[in-house]
Protein backbone atom coordinates (compact mmCIF):
# COMPACT_ATOMS: atom_id res chain seq x y z
CA UNK A 1 0.00 0.00 0.00
CA UNK A 2 2.75 2.45 0.98
CA UNK A 3 4.47 1.67 -2.02
CA UNK A 4 1.72 2.06 -4.24
CA UNK A 5 1.31 5.52 -2.83
CA UNK A 6 4.39 6.32 -3.22
CA UNK A 7 4.71 5.59 -7.21
CA UNK A 8 1.43 7.58 -7.48
CA UNK A 9 2.80 10.30 -6.07
CA UNK A 10 5.68 9.73 -7.94
CA UNK A 11 4.28 9.66 -11.03
CA UNK A 12 1.86 12.54 -10.42
CA UNK A 13 5.19 14.46 -9.69
CA UNK A 14 6.70 13.51 -12.83
CA UNK A 15 3.62 14.26 -15.34
CA UNK A 16 3.61 17.25 -13.53
CA UNK A 17 7.10 18.55 -14.43
CA UNK A 18 6.60 17.53 -18.02
CA UNK A 19 3.48 18.88 -18.36
CA UNK A 20 4.99 22.17 -16.59
CA UNK A 21 8.09 21.73 -19.10
CA UNK A 22 6.40 21.45 -22.12
CA UNK A 23 3.84 24.44 -21.07
CA UNK A 24 7.56 26.83 -20.79
CA UNK A 25 8.17 26.09 -24.11
CA UNK A 26 5.20 26.07 -26.18
CA UNK A 27 3.75 29.14 -24.10
CA UNK A 28 5.95 31.71 -25.93
CA UNK A 29 5.20 30.05 -29.40
CA UNK A 30 1.51 29.99 -28.95
CA UNK A 31 2.12 33.62 -27.95
CA UNK A 32 3.44 34.38 -31.18
CA UNK A 33 0.70 32.33 -33.46
CA UNK A 34 -1.24 34.11 -31.18
CA UNK A 35 -0.58 38.07 -31.64
CA UNK A 36 0.24 36.83 -35.17
CA UNK A 37 -3.63 36.32 -35.79
CA UNK A 38 -4.89 39.55 -33.83
CA UNK A 39 -5.71 43.04 -35.43
CA UNK A 40 -3.65 45.83 -34.70
CA UNK A 41 -5.98 47.61 -32.17
CA UNK A 42 -6.36 44.20 -30.40
CA UNK A 43 -2.66 43.56 -29.99
CA UNK A 44 -1.82 47.26 -28.22
CA UNK A 45 -4.55 46.42 -25.90
CA UNK A 46 -3.18 46.81 -22.20
CA UNK A 47 -5.28 43.24 -21.06
CA UNK A 48 -3.80 40.60 -23.39
CA UNK A 49 -6.59 38.34 -24.80
CA UNK A 50 -4.63 34.63 -24.77
CA UNK A 51 -6.96 34.02 -27.65
CA UNK A 52 -7.64 36.37 -31.00
CA UNK A 53 -10.88 37.78 -30.64
CA UNK A 54 -11.51 38.50 -34.40
CA UNK A 55 -8.50 36.40 -35.81
CA UNK A 56 -7.20 37.54 -39.20
CA UNK A 57 -4.77 36.74 -41.54
CA UNK A 58 -4.56 40.79 -42.04
CA UNK A 59 -0.59 40.72 -40.80
CA UNK A 60 0.49 38.36 -43.50
CA UNK A 61 -0.95 39.65 -45.88
CA UNK A 62 0.85 42.98 -45.15
CA UNK A 63 4.25 41.50 -44.49
CA UNK A 64 3.61 39.92 -48.13
CA UNK A 65 2.81 43.41 -49.77
CA UNK A 66 5.73 45.01 -47.93
CA UNK A 67 7.80 42.15 -50.13
CA UNK A 68 9.13 40.07 -47.53
CA UNK A 69 9.28 37.48 -50.52
CA UNK A 70 12.59 39.02 -51.42
CA UNK A 71 13.83 38.59 -48.01
CA UNK A 72 12.56 34.91 -47.42
CA UNK A 73 14.46 34.55 -51.01
CA UNK A 74 17.42 35.93 -49.78
CA UNK A 75 18.00 33.96 -46.34
CA UNK A 76 17.29 30.51 -48.60
CA UNK A 77 19.91 31.59 -50.93
CA UNK A 78 22.34 32.52 -48.29
CA UNK A 79 21.70 29.58 -46.10
CA UNK A 80 21.56 26.70 -49.44
CA UNK A 81 24.75 28.41 -50.82
CA UNK A 82 26.53 28.56 -47.60
CA UNK A 83 25.52 25.05 -46.75
CA UNK A 84 26.75 23.53 -49.96
CA UNK A 85 30.16 25.28 -50.13
CA UNK A 86 30.82 24.05 -47.05
CA UNK A 87 29.47 21.05 -46.95
CA UNK A 88 31.80 20.22 -50.06
CA UNK A 89 34.82 21.63 -48.90
CA UNK A 90 34.55 20.19 -45.46
CA UNK A 91 34.05 16.10 -47.21
CA UNK A 92 36.91 16.80 -49.74
CA UNK A 93 39.39 18.19 -46.85
CA UNK A 94 37.97 15.76 -44.45
CA UNK A 95 38.79 12.76 -47.01
CA UNK A 96 42.61 14.49 -47.21
CA UNK A 97 42.90 14.67 -43.18
CA UNK A 98 41.65 11.17 -42.20
CA UNK A 99 43.70 9.37 -45.57
CA UNK A 100 46.76 11.59 -45.85
CA UNK A 101 49.53 12.70 -43.20
CA UNK A 102 50.41 15.94 -43.85
CA UNK A 103 53.98 17.79 -42.60
CA UNK A 104 54.34 19.34 -39.87
CA UNK A 105 51.01 17.64 -37.85
CA UNK A 106 49.13 19.97 -39.80
CA UNK A 107 46.25 17.36 -39.50
CA UNK A 108 46.01 17.92 -35.70
CA UNK A 109 46.79 21.56 -35.73
CA UNK A 110 44.06 22.35 -38.20
CA UNK A 111 41.12 19.88 -36.69
CA UNK A 112 41.83 22.11 -33.45
CA UNK A 113 41.97 24.92 -34.97
CA UNK A 114 39.02 24.30 -36.46
CA UNK A 115 37.36 23.62 -32.69
CA UNK A 116 38.97 27.09 -31.25
CA UNK A 117 37.20 29.04 -34.28
CA UNK A 118 34.05 27.63 -32.37
CA UNK A 119 34.80 29.28 -29.05
CA UNK A 120 36.08 33.12 -30.89
CA UNK A 121 33.32 35.44 -30.39
CA UNK A 122 32.36 36.36 -33.79
CA UNK A 123 32.23 39.94 -33.14
CA UNK A 124 35.91 39.74 -32.84
CA UNK A 125 36.60 38.44 -36.75
CA UNK A 126 33.53 40.77 -38.27
CA UNK A 127 35.70 44.04 -38.00
CA UNK A 128 38.48 43.18 -39.66
CA UNK A 129 36.83 41.10 -41.95
CA UNK A 130 34.53 43.79 -42.73
CA UNK A 131 36.98 46.13 -43.97
CA UNK A 132 38.89 42.95 -45.88
CA UNK A 133 35.06 42.53 -47.70
CA UNK A 134 34.70 45.90 -48.44
CA UNK A 135 37.93 46.42 -50.22
CA UNK A 136 37.30 43.75 -52.47
CA UNK A 137 33.61 44.83 -52.63
CA UNK A 138 31.81 41.75 -50.92
CA UNK A 139 30.23 43.76 -48.40
CA UNK A 140 26.10 44.52 -49.13
CA UNK A 141 25.98 41.23 -51.25
CA UNK A 142 24.73 37.93 -50.68
CA UNK A 143 27.89 36.42 -51.92
CA UNK A 144 29.78 38.42 -49.29
CA UNK A 145 27.33 36.85 -46.61
CA UNK A 146 27.76 33.27 -48.26
CA UNK A 147 31.32 33.78 -47.46
CA UNK A 148 30.55 35.19 -43.55
CA UNK A 149 28.76 31.97 -42.79
CA UNK A 150 31.69 29.35 -43.45
CA UNK A 151 33.02 30.96 -40.08
CA UNK A 152 29.82 28.87 -38.84
CA UNK A 153 29.31 26.16 -40.92
CA UNK A 154 32.44 25.41 -42.35
CA UNK A 155 34.19 24.18 -39.10
CA UNK A 156 31.17 22.36 -37.80
CA UNK A 157 30.91 20.49 -41.17
CA UNK A 158 34.57 19.63 -40.66
CA UNK A 159 34.07 17.88 -37.58
CA UNK A 160 31.51 15.72 -38.17
CA UNK A 161 32.34 15.03 -41.69
CA UNK A 162 35.38 14.25 -40.46
CA UNK A 163 34.54 11.81 -37.84
CA UNK A 164 32.18 10.26 -40.48
CA UNK A 165 35.03 9.75 -42.89
CA UNK A 166 37.61 8.49 -40.35
CA UNK A 167 35.07 5.87 -38.94
CA UNK A 168 34.95 4.08 -42.65
CA UNK A 169 36.51 0.54 -42.99
CA UNK A 170 39.76 0.87 -45.04
CA UNK A 171 39.02 -2.30 -47.20
CA UNK A 172 36.89 -0.77 -49.94
CA UNK A 173 39.11 1.73 -50.66
CA UNK A 174 42.71 -0.73 -51.01
CA UNK A 175 40.58 -2.86 -53.08
CA UNK A 176 39.64 -0.32 -55.15
CA UNK A 177 42.86 0.67 -55.22
CA UNK A 178 44.15 -2.65 -56.31
CA UNK A 179 41.94 -2.69 -58.89
CA UNK A 180 43.52 0.60 -60.29
CA UNK A 181 40.65 3.25 -59.25
CA UNK A 182 42.96 6.89 -58.95
CA UNK A 183 42.02 8.75 -55.66
CA UNK A 184 39.53 11.29 -57.13
CA UNK A 185 37.61 7.86 -58.61
CA UNK A 186 37.37 6.66 -55.15
CA UNK A 187 36.36 9.48 -53.60
CA UNK A 188 33.39 10.16 -55.83
CA UNK A 189 32.01 6.62 -56.08
CA UNK A 190 32.98 4.97 -53.19
CA UNK A 191 33.13 7.33 -50.21
CA UNK A 192 31.23 9.42 -50.60
CA UNK A 193 28.09 7.10 -50.98
CA UNK A 194 28.77 5.45 -47.78
CA UNK A 195 28.93 9.03 -45.79
CA UNK A 196 26.28 9.94 -47.73
CA UNK A 197 23.39 10.18 -45.02
CA UNK A 198 25.72 11.42 -42.25
CA UNK A 199 26.53 14.22 -44.72
CA UNK A 200 22.78 14.77 -45.39
CA UNK A 201 22.16 15.38 -41.90
CA UNK A 202 25.13 17.50 -41.62
CA UNK A 203 24.00 20.28 -44.09
CA UNK A 204 20.52 20.13 -42.48
CA UNK A 205 22.18 21.06 -39.24
CA UNK A 206 24.04 23.48 -41.54
CA UNK A 207 21.22 25.20 -43.11
CA UNK A 208 19.52 26.15 -39.29
CA UNK A 209 22.44 27.56 -38.65
CA UNK A 210 22.92 29.61 -41.07
CA UNK A 211 19.07 30.19 -41.29
CA UNK A 212 19.58 32.32 -38.11
CA UNK A 213 22.42 33.95 -38.72
CA UNK A 214 22.59 37.39 -37.12
CA UNK A 215 25.64 39.21 -36.54
CA UNK A 216 26.98 39.22 -39.91
CA UNK A 217 23.82 39.52 -41.89
CA UNK A 218 23.77 42.53 -39.31
CA UNK A 219 26.86 44.18 -40.50
CA UNK A 220 27.49 43.25 -43.90
CA UNK A 221 24.11 44.11 -45.39
CA UNK A 222 22.66 46.92 -45.30
CA UNK A 223 20.20 47.56 -48.32
CA UNK A 224 16.61 46.79 -47.27
CA UNK A 225 15.96 43.98 -50.11
CA UNK A 226 19.79 42.02 -49.59
CA UNK A 227 18.36 41.43 -45.74
CA UNK A 228 17.67 38.69 -44.60
CA UNK A 229 14.72 37.48 -42.35
CA UNK A 230 16.70 37.51 -38.87
CA UNK A 231 17.95 40.99 -39.93
CA UNK A 232 14.36 41.96 -40.68
CA UNK A 233 12.95 40.77 -37.70
CA UNK A 234 15.55 43.28 -35.55
CA UNK A 235 14.59 46.08 -37.70
CA UNK A 236 11.13 45.41 -36.63
CA UNK A 237 11.91 45.22 -33.35
CA UNK A 238 13.61 48.74 -33.33
CA UNK A 239 11.34 50.90 -35.79
CA UNK A 240 7.89 49.99 -35.34
CA UNK A 241 8.04 49.34 -31.96
CA UNK A 242 4.00 48.33 -31.68
CA UNK A 243 3.53 46.70 -35.10
CA UNK A 244 3.72 43.10 -33.11
CA UNK A 245 1.30 41.29 -35.51
CA UNK A 246 3.21 42.14 -38.41
CA UNK A 247 6.41 41.11 -36.19
CA UNK A 248 4.58 37.71 -35.05
CA UNK A 249 3.77 36.61 -38.30
CA UNK A 250 7.70 37.44 -39.98
CA UNK A 251 8.90 35.19 -36.97
CA UNK A 252 6.66 32.40 -37.56
CA UNK A 253 7.52 32.85 -41.35
CA UNK A 254 10.80 32.56 -40.23
CA UNK A 255 10.90 29.54 -37.38
CA UNK A 256 8.41 27.21 -39.51
CA UNK A 257 11.57 25.88 -41.89
CA UNK A 258 13.45 25.13 -39.17
CA UNK A 259 10.77 23.72 -37.06
CA UNK A 260 9.77 21.92 -40.14
CA UNK A 261 13.50 20.30 -39.55
CA UNK A 262 13.60 19.36 -35.99
CA UNK A 263 13.28 15.54 -36.38
CA UNK A 264 16.57 15.33 -38.31
CA UNK A 265 18.26 18.41 -35.73
CA UNK A 266 17.58 16.36 -32.98
CA UNK A 267 19.12 13.25 -34.13
CA UNK A 268 21.98 15.36 -35.49
CA UNK A 269 22.30 16.85 -32.39
CA UNK A 270 22.39 13.92 -30.23
CA UNK A 271 24.80 12.18 -32.97
CA UNK A 272 27.02 14.96 -33.05
CA UNK A 273 27.64 14.80 -29.09
CA UNK A 274 28.25 11.52 -28.97
CA UNK A 275 30.96 12.01 -31.90
CA UNK A 276 33.12 14.70 -29.79
CA UNK A 277 32.57 13.50 -26.66
CA UNK A 278 34.86 10.71 -27.51
CA UNK B 1 56.62 4.84 -61.97
CA UNK B 2 55.38 3.88 -58.24
CA UNK B 3 57.31 7.03 -57.13
CA UNK B 4 55.03 8.98 -59.44
CA UNK B 5 51.90 7.51 -58.58
CA UNK B 6 52.50 8.33 -54.78
CA UNK B 7 53.50 12.00 -55.89
CA UNK B 8 50.26 12.30 -57.82
CA UNK B 9 48.36 10.73 -54.75
CA UNK B 10 49.66 13.39 -52.55
CA UNK B 11 49.40 16.03 -54.85
CA UNK B 12 45.78 15.09 -55.11
CA UNK B 13 45.26 15.59 -51.47
CA UNK B 14 47.06 18.79 -51.03
CA UNK B 15 44.40 20.19 -53.67
CA UNK B 16 41.57 18.58 -51.94
CA UNK B 17 42.74 19.77 -48.91
CA UNK B 18 43.61 23.29 -49.81
CA UNK B 19 40.40 25.29 -50.02
CA UNK B 20 39.14 24.49 -46.74
CA UNK B 21 42.45 25.10 -45.50
CA UNK B 22 42.83 28.86 -47.26
CA UNK B 23 39.22 29.61 -46.13
CA UNK B 24 39.51 29.30 -42.51
CA UNK B 25 43.16 30.78 -43.26
CA UNK B 26 41.33 33.97 -44.26
CA UNK B 27 38.16 33.94 -42.34
CA UNK B 28 39.87 33.74 -38.90
CA UNK B 29 43.72 33.62 -39.05
CA UNK B 30 43.96 36.83 -41.07
CA UNK B 31 41.60 39.00 -38.78
CA UNK B 32 42.87 37.39 -35.41
CA UNK B 33 46.13 38.74 -36.58
CA UNK B 34 44.87 42.08 -38.17
CA UNK B 35 43.01 42.60 -35.15
CA UNK B 36 46.02 42.98 -32.98
CA UNK B 37 47.81 44.75 -35.13
CA UNK B 38 45.51 47.66 -35.36
CA UNK B 39 44.89 47.66 -31.71
CA UNK B 40 48.56 49.21 -31.50
CA UNK B 41 47.14 51.99 -33.80
CA UNK B 42 45.25 55.21 -34.25
CA UNK B 43 43.00 53.82 -37.01
CA UNK B 44 40.16 55.75 -38.05
CA UNK B 45 38.37 53.13 -40.49
CA UNK B 46 36.23 56.47 -42.27
CA UNK B 47 38.93 58.78 -42.76
CA UNK B 48 41.46 56.19 -43.35
CA UNK B 49 44.11 57.41 -41.13
CA UNK B 50 46.21 55.38 -39.03
CA UNK B 51 48.75 56.49 -36.62
CA UNK B 52 51.10 54.46 -34.34
CA UNK B 53 50.54 55.04 -31.06
CA UNK B 54 51.79 51.79 -28.99
CA UNK B 55 49.58 50.82 -25.90
CA UNK B 56 47.77 53.77 -26.38
CA UNK B 57 44.32 51.49 -26.91
CA UNK B 58 45.04 49.42 -24.50
CA UNK B 59 45.74 52.31 -21.46
CA UNK B 60 42.58 53.94 -22.10
CA UNK B 61 40.17 51.24 -22.50
CA UNK B 62 41.32 49.64 -19.44
CA UNK B 63 41.19 52.65 -17.50
CA UNK B 64 37.48 52.89 -18.69
CA UNK B 65 34.35 53.01 -16.78
CA UNK B 66 32.36 51.71 -19.95
CA UNK B 67 34.94 49.10 -20.34
CA UNK B 68 34.96 48.05 -16.56
CA UNK B 69 30.73 47.99 -16.99
CA UNK B 70 30.91 45.64 -20.04
CA UNK B 71 33.08 43.62 -18.28
CA UNK B 72 30.73 43.43 -15.04
CA UNK B 73 28.29 42.40 -17.21
CA UNK B 74 29.31 40.40 -19.44
CA UNK B 75 30.96 38.26 -16.25
CA UNK B 76 27.49 38.05 -14.33
CA UNK B 77 25.63 37.28 -17.58
CA UNK B 78 27.67 34.71 -18.48
CA UNK B 79 28.07 32.82 -14.83
CA UNK B 80 24.12 33.15 -13.91
CA UNK B 81 23.17 32.35 -17.17
CA UNK B 82 25.34 28.98 -17.93
CA UNK B 83 25.01 27.83 -14.01
CA UNK B 84 21.33 28.15 -13.87
CA UNK B 85 20.96 26.28 -17.29
CA UNK B 86 22.90 23.31 -16.26
CA UNK B 87 21.33 23.02 -12.72
CA UNK B 88 18.04 23.16 -14.82
CA UNK B 89 19.16 20.78 -17.14
CA UNK B 90 20.54 18.08 -14.47
CA UNK B 91 17.32 18.35 -13.08
CA UNK B 92 15.36 17.91 -15.95
CA UNK B 93 17.49 15.49 -17.28
CA UNK B 94 16.85 13.21 -13.80
CA UNK B 95 12.66 14.29 -13.99
CA UNK B 96 12.39 13.14 -17.13
CA UNK B 97 14.51 10.03 -16.88
CA UNK B 98 11.76 7.76 -17.83
CA UNK B 99 10.47 6.02 -20.58
CA UNK B 100 6.47 7.28 -21.82
CA UNK B 101 4.65 7.17 -23.83
CA UNK B 102 5.02 10.18 -26.32
CA UNK B 103 9.03 10.76 -24.95
CA UNK B 104 10.20 11.23 -28.84
CA UNK B 105 7.84 13.69 -29.86
CA UNK B 106 8.79 15.58 -26.25
CA UNK B 107 12.07 15.34 -27.30
CA UNK B 108 11.27 17.23 -30.48
CA UNK B 109 9.24 20.27 -28.49
CA UNK B 110 12.26 20.58 -26.02
CA UNK B 111 14.81 21.26 -28.75
CA UNK B 112 12.15 23.77 -30.53
CA UNK B 113 14.19 26.82 -28.67
CA UNK B 114 17.34 26.05 -29.62
CA UNK B 115 16.84 25.59 -32.88
CA UNK B 116 14.62 28.79 -33.19
CA UNK B 117 16.51 32.13 -34.62
CA UNK B 118 17.50 34.25 -31.56
CA UNK B 119 15.76 37.46 -33.15
CA UNK B 120 12.18 35.74 -33.53
CA UNK B 121 12.93 34.94 -29.41
CA UNK B 122 13.65 38.15 -28.73
CA UNK B 123 10.72 39.77 -30.44
CA UNK B 124 8.21 37.39 -28.83
CA UNK B 125 9.93 37.99 -25.12
CA UNK B 126 9.68 41.70 -26.14
CA UNK B 127 6.04 41.33 -25.96
CA UNK B 128 6.34 39.26 -22.90
CA UNK B 129 8.52 42.21 -21.30
CA UNK B 130 6.57 45.02 -22.51
CA UNK B 131 5.86 47.86 -19.27
CA UNK B 132 2.57 48.99 -20.69
CA UNK B 133 0.90 46.28 -22.61
CA UNK B 134 3.43 43.18 -21.91
CA UNK B 135 1.78 39.78 -20.47
CA UNK B 136 4.46 39.63 -17.54
CA UNK B 137 3.08 42.70 -15.74
CA UNK B 138 -0.60 42.26 -17.17
CA UNK B 139 -0.06 38.98 -15.12
CA UNK B 140 1.57 40.44 -12.23
CA UNK B 141 -1.27 43.30 -11.83
CA UNK B 142 -4.13 40.48 -12.07
CA UNK B 143 -2.70 39.06 -8.79
CA UNK B 144 -2.05 42.73 -7.26
CA UNK B 145 1.32 43.45 -7.64
CA UNK B 146 3.43 46.49 -9.06
CA UNK B 147 4.67 45.75 -12.69
CA UNK B 148 8.36 45.88 -13.32
CA UNK B 149 10.51 47.42 -15.61
CA UNK B 150 11.51 44.21 -17.03
CA UNK B 151 13.81 46.26 -19.39
CA UNK B 152 13.50 49.41 -18.64
CA UNK B 153 14.97 49.14 -14.95
CA UNK B 154 18.47 49.40 -14.59
CA UNK B 155 18.93 46.42 -11.82
CA UNK B 156 16.46 43.52 -13.84
CA UNK B 157 17.45 44.65 -17.49
CA UNK B 158 20.00 41.73 -17.03
CA UNK B 159 18.41 39.10 -15.74
CA UNK B 160 15.59 39.70 -17.84
CA UNK B 161 17.97 38.58 -20.80
CA UNK B 162 19.45 35.91 -18.56
CA UNK B 163 15.48 34.64 -18.45
CA UNK B 164 15.40 34.58 -22.09
CA UNK B 165 19.07 32.71 -22.39
CA UNK B 166 17.61 30.19 -20.00
CA UNK B 167 14.57 29.62 -21.89
CA UNK B 168 16.67 29.09 -25.54
CA UNK B 169 19.28 27.11 -23.80
CA UNK B 170 18.28 25.01 -21.09
CA UNK B 171 17.25 22.36 -23.36
CA UNK B 172 20.57 21.86 -25.12
CA UNK B 173 22.09 21.26 -21.23
CA UNK B 174 19.30 18.72 -20.88
CA UNK B 175 20.27 17.10 -24.31
CA UNK B 176 23.69 16.15 -23.36
CA UNK B 177 23.07 15.48 -20.15
CA UNK B 178 20.43 13.12 -20.88
CA UNK B 179 21.91 11.44 -23.78
CA UNK B 180 25.49 10.48 -20.54
CA UNK B 181 22.46 9.59 -18.50
CA UNK B 182 21.24 6.80 -21.05
CA UNK B 183 24.65 5.58 -21.65
CA UNK B 184 24.61 4.44 -18.00
CA UNK B 185 24.57 0.59 -17.88
CA UNK B 186 21.89 -0.43 -16.37
CA UNK B 187 23.76 -3.35 -14.39
CA UNK B 188 25.20 -0.42 -12.01
CA UNK B 189 21.29 0.64 -11.14
CA UNK B 190 20.41 -2.62 -10.56
CA UNK B 191 23.91 -3.50 -8.56
CA UNK B 192 23.24 -0.77 -6.37
CA UNK B 193 19.40 -1.88 -6.19
CA UNK B 194 19.96 -5.25 -4.66
CA UNK B 195 22.43 -3.73 -2.30
CA UNK B 196 19.66 -1.59 -0.90
CA UNK B 197 20.74 1.74 -2.12
CA UNK B 198 17.77 4.32 -2.06
CA UNK B 199 16.95 6.17 -5.63
CA UNK B 200 18.95 9.37 -3.53
CA UNK B 201 21.55 7.56 -2.52
CA UNK B 202 21.87 5.85 -6.15
CA UNK B 203 21.68 9.35 -7.41
CA UNK B 204 24.48 11.13 -5.62
CA UNK B 205 26.71 8.41 -5.80
CA UNK B 206 26.63 6.77 -8.85
CA UNK B 207 24.36 8.98 -11.58
CA UNK B 208 26.10 12.66 -11.21
CA UNK B 209 29.98 11.35 -10.72
CA UNK B 210 29.37 9.29 -13.96
CA UNK B 211 27.69 12.51 -15.15
CA UNK B 212 30.70 15.15 -14.46
CA UNK B 213 32.62 14.77 -17.72
CA UNK B 214 29.07 15.72 -20.05
CA UNK B 215 28.34 18.30 -17.10
CA UNK B 216 31.95 19.84 -17.27
CA UNK B 217 31.49 20.19 -21.10
CA UNK B 218 27.51 21.81 -21.13
CA UNK B 219 29.25 24.25 -18.41
CA UNK B 220 31.99 25.05 -20.35
CA UNK B 221 29.71 25.39 -24.13
CA UNK B 222 27.68 27.53 -22.50
CA UNK B 223 30.27 29.82 -20.84
CA UNK B 224 31.85 30.31 -24.00
CA UNK B 225 28.51 30.94 -25.79
CA UNK B 226 27.30 33.20 -23.12
CA UNK B 227 29.93 35.23 -23.04
CA UNK B 228 30.03 36.48 -26.43
CA UNK B 229 26.61 38.17 -25.34
CA UNK B 230 25.61 40.43 -28.25
CA UNK B 231 22.17 39.18 -29.97
CA UNK B 232 19.91 39.61 -27.61
CA UNK B 233 21.17 42.88 -26.13
CA UNK B 234 20.93 44.56 -29.74
CA UNK B 235 17.28 43.51 -29.74
CA UNK B 236 15.82 43.94 -26.25
CA UNK B 237 18.10 46.65 -24.45
CA UNK B 238 20.19 48.34 -27.33
CA UNK B 239 23.21 47.97 -24.06
CA UNK B 240 20.35 49.81 -22.05
CA UNK B 241 19.00 51.40 -19.46
CA UNK B 242 21.99 53.57 -18.53
CA UNK B 243 24.64 50.92 -20.32
CA UNK B 244 22.90 48.19 -17.49
CA UNK B 245 23.58 45.64 -20.03
CA UNK B 246 26.67 46.86 -21.80
CA UNK B 247 28.68 43.52 -22.71
CA UNK B 248 32.48 43.21 -24.16
CA UNK B 249 30.56 41.75 -27.25
CA UNK B 250 28.87 45.13 -27.43
CA UNK B 251 31.36 47.53 -26.46
CA UNK B 252 33.69 45.89 -29.53
CA UNK B 253 30.44 46.56 -31.63
CA UNK B 254 30.02 50.06 -31.05
CA UNK B 255 33.70 51.12 -31.12
CA UNK B 256 33.83 49.11 -34.70
CA UNK B 257 30.83 49.89 -36.50
CA UNK B 258 29.26 52.83 -34.83
CA UNK B 259 32.63 54.77 -34.12
CA UNK B 260 34.91 53.08 -36.82
CA UNK B 261 37.36 53.26 -34.39
CA UNK B 262 39.17 50.12 -35.62
CA UNK B 263 42.35 50.64 -33.31
CA UNK B 264 40.30 50.92 -30.24
CA UNK B 265 37.99 48.23 -30.74
CA UNK B 266 40.96 46.52 -32.09
CA UNK B 267 42.21 46.67 -28.18
CA UNK B 268 39.04 45.93 -26.77
CA UNK B 269 38.65 42.14 -28.83
CA UNK B 270 42.46 41.57 -27.58
CA UNK B 271 41.58 41.68 -24.42
CA UNK B 272 38.33 39.52 -24.78
CA UNK B 273 40.38 36.87 -26.74
CA UNK B 274 42.60 36.90 -23.60
CA UNK B 275 40.05 36.07 -21.28
CA UNK B 276 38.29 33.74 -23.81
CA UNK B 277 41.89 31.88 -23.94
CA UNK B 278 42.01 32.06 -20.07
CA UNK B 279 38.34 30.63 -19.60
CA UNK B 280 38.74 27.99 -22.32
CA UNK B 281 42.12 26.94 -20.62
CA UNK B 282 40.50 25.86 -17.02
CA UNK B 283 37.87 24.59 -18.10
CA UNK B 284 40.41 22.03 -20.97
CA UNK B 285 42.42 21.25 -17.96
CA UNK B 286 39.40 20.00 -16.36
CA UNK B 287 38.55 17.93 -19.05
CA UNK B 288 41.83 16.31 -19.60
CA UNK B 289 42.09 15.71 -15.93
CA UNK B 290 38.76 13.89 -15.87
CA UNK B 291 40.29 11.40 -18.73
CA UNK B 292 43.62 10.80 -16.83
Amino acid sequence: MYYRLRRLAGDTFFRLTLAATLAVILVPIYWMINTSLKNPREVIRSVPTFFPEAPTLANYANVFAQGIWTNVFNTVTVAVSATVISIILAFLASYALARFRFPFHLNRIFLIWVLVVRILPPIVLAVPLFSAFNMVGLINTRQGLILAFQIYTLPYAIWIIYGFVKALPLEFEEAATIDGASPGRILISIVAPLVRSGVLATSIFSLVLAWNEFLFALLFVRTPRLLTLPVVIARYIGEYSTQWGELMAVGLLASLPVLFFSNIVYRQLTQGFSLSLK
Amino acid sequence: MKQTKRNSHSIFFYLIFLPALLLVLFLTTYPIGNVVYNSFFDYDFISGSREYIGLENYRSIIAEELFHRSFQNTLIFTVSASVLEVLLGVALAFLLHRSFRGKRVASLVIIFPMIISTMVISAVWQTFYHFEIGLFNHILRSVGLSPVGWLTDRSVALFSIVLVDIWQWTPFAYLIIQAGMSSIPAELYEAAEIDGAGSGQIAARITLPLLMGQIVLVLMLRTLDTFRLFDKVYALTGGGPANATQTLSFFIYREGFTFFNFGRSGAASVLTLVIVALLSLVYVRRLFREDA
